[in-house]
């Protein structure tokens, strides 16, 4: 890829930014394990349980588990020379293995080394165990291990322009998987229908379009019909075997994924017409989505911007039926959730204090749920932060359509 | 013909020459790579080595000595016994990785192309009449 690529990103300045700060804490070597990490800097998903080591100068090292190791080395900017299996083998589990390749660099040198502990909500998170803790303690001789995970997230908070370029194609993407979902529910062609299929239409049809993965680890594209939209608090919706039913809303969020770029937006529906109750709830999602869309900008923080949508919430009447929450974290394929830093008041949660920055990207993402009423909508789509404005990266209509 | 001393200067010879007469590039698959196996708690009280450096699958040296080996992308250690085993065809070398009687020291990905041409290498090596 050449810079003149729209996908174009600079990763061995990446690594020289992350080494630059590993000299300001003193830190030889980092020895990344989570799946952001390994996003970040190496530019391959790495699915597998994989470790990047980077040392203080030079090229970084990535490891992973030997079935997918020539697979990642004909994908990632990382020379051949620098790309290893682990196997369980002796002298070739990756404990021994890494801490070989650290013990030979480091020539009996004591030896700082940064590592990624801490927890998450996100399971693919990939925080060092410490069962490997433990392992490298003793394997790496004379070696001191201090959590240094801090020095990625604060690089990778800010996007550059070919990360973001990245998530538009993905979220180009990820509107040829609405287009597909409503020409097949059109017309009647939602009958016998079920939320799988919906789920495996619109995996189809993104990835005809070039999607490498329908990412989210919440079962792929996240599909729900009837009550199942109405969770109480509920954001998380693997689709299931259940039909479409004349009068169910329908809550439809897709992913994609491009160049490890993400895509991710949420549309909704009605079965076969809304009720003048169905519609009120409607008209009451579109209005906090719409209002939300227009507050996101640089210079704000998430406890800022719920505060003014909760008290929009409460003055329409519908307060009760919003989780209030309005965004989660988003970044290389393996970082999700978290916004920011780890720096709030809760460890490794968002810091509701955080100020927006520009370029900063994250999913705008809301859930409005009445359980008694069987009916619930999501709305979830990137967002670039400028400094006056957002920018949404799905341009597929804001609406809750009625399907006949 | 008197059964070589194992790692003698004689075996040594016959290994070369047997490899040389029965491996050729093709079966070789052509690859340039070398690899030293060390072998610990040999029966003298020393640690040998056995050394091969092949070219498009053309050998080009073979070594045995008890000093520091040659650089090589492979080093292959265990004990004196196991490597013996797999001389004499009693145990297989991958199944001696597997279950960590031998450690590999180099890149997997690149140990993964070698696997079967170690393993004809050590089936021209047993052929070979030798004393433990």
């Amino acid at each position: 890829m050449t810079q003149t690529d729209p996908y174009f990103i600079n990763f061995p300045s990446r690594i020289q930014g992350i080494q630059e700060k590993m000299a300001a804490q003193n830190i030889d070597f980092y020895l990344g394990s989570r799946l952001r990490t390994l996003s970040w800097v190496s530019d391959v998903f790495c699915p597998w349980r994989s470790f990047v080591v980077i040392p203080a100068q030079g090229m970084p090292a990535l490891f992973s588990f030997v079935i997918d190791a020539a697979r990642i080395a004909d994908e990632t900017w990382i020379d051949e020379d620098h790309v290893f299996g682990f196997a369980p083998m002796g002298g070739q589990d990756q404990i021994e293995q890494i801490a070989d390749y650290i013990n030979d660099l480091a020539r009996g040198k004591k030896v700082r080394i940064g590592i990624e502990s801490g927890m998450s909500n996100y399971l693919p998170e990939g925080n060092i165990t410490q069962y490997e803790y433990e392992k490298y303690s003793a394997a790496i001789a004379n070696c001191e291990l201090v959590n240094a995970h801090t020095i990625i997230d604060s690089l990778a908070m800010i996007k550059d322009e070919g990360t973001i370029n990245r998530f538009k194609e993905a979220s180009r993407i990820v509107d040829i998987g609405h287009e597909a979902v409503y020409d097949a529910l059109k017309d009647g062609g939602w009958k016998g229908m079920t939320e799988t299929e919906i789920g495996g239409l619109a995996g189809y049809a993104m990835r005809k379009a070039g999607s490498e993965f329908e990412w989210s680890f919440t079962g792929g594209n996240e599909i729900a019909s009837g009550y199942r939209t109405g969770y109480t608090g509920g954001a998380c919706t693997p689709a299931t075997r259940r039909e479409l039913h004349l009068g169910d809303p329908l809550m439809v969020d897709i992913h994609s994924m491009y160049k490890l770029g993400l895509g991710d937006h949420s549309h909704n529906y009605f079965i076969g017409g809304a009720t003048d109750r169905q519609r009120w709830h409607a008209d009451n999602f579109l209005k906090i989505v719409t209002q939300t869309l227009a507050t996101y900008r640089a210079g704000i923080s998430p406890c800022d911007l719920a505060e003014k949508m909760m008290d929009l919430a409460e003055a329409g009447g519908f307060s009760d039926y919003m989780v209030p929450g309005f965004e989660h974290g988003i970044g290389m394929m393996g970082d999700e959730w978290r916004i920011g830093l780890n720096d709030g008041p809760f460890p490794y949660w968002t810091n509701p204090e955080h100020i927006y920055q520009e370029n900063e990207v994250l999913i705008c993402a809301m859930q409005y749920a009445c359980p008694e009423e069987e009916i619930g909508f999501r709305y979830e789509n990137p967002i670039v932060l400028h400094q006056d404005r957002c920018e949404a990266l799905s341009k597929f209509r804001l609406s809750v359509d009625d399907i006949d | 013909m008197t059964a070589l001393t194992y790692l003698s200067g004689p075996w040594r010879d016959e290994v070369e020459k047997r490899l040389k007469a029965d491996l050729s590039p093709e079966k070789m698959n052509f690859i340039s790579s070398s690899m030293s196996n060390i072998y610990t708690n040999c029966p003298d009280g020393k640690n040998h080595f056995l050394f091969f450096q092949f070219e498009a699958g053309i050998f080009k040296t073979v070594l045995t000595g008890t000093q520091e080996p040659p650089k090589a992308e492979f080093r292959i250690t265990g004990d004196y016994q196991v490597f013996a085993k797999i001389s004499r065809s009693e145990l297989g070398s991958q199944k001696a990785l597997m279950t960590g009687k031998l450690k590999l020291k180099g890149n997997m990905i690149k140990a993964l192309k070698l696997a079967s041409v170690a393993d004809r290498i050590n089936k021209v090596v047993a052929t070979i009449d030798a004393q433990y």
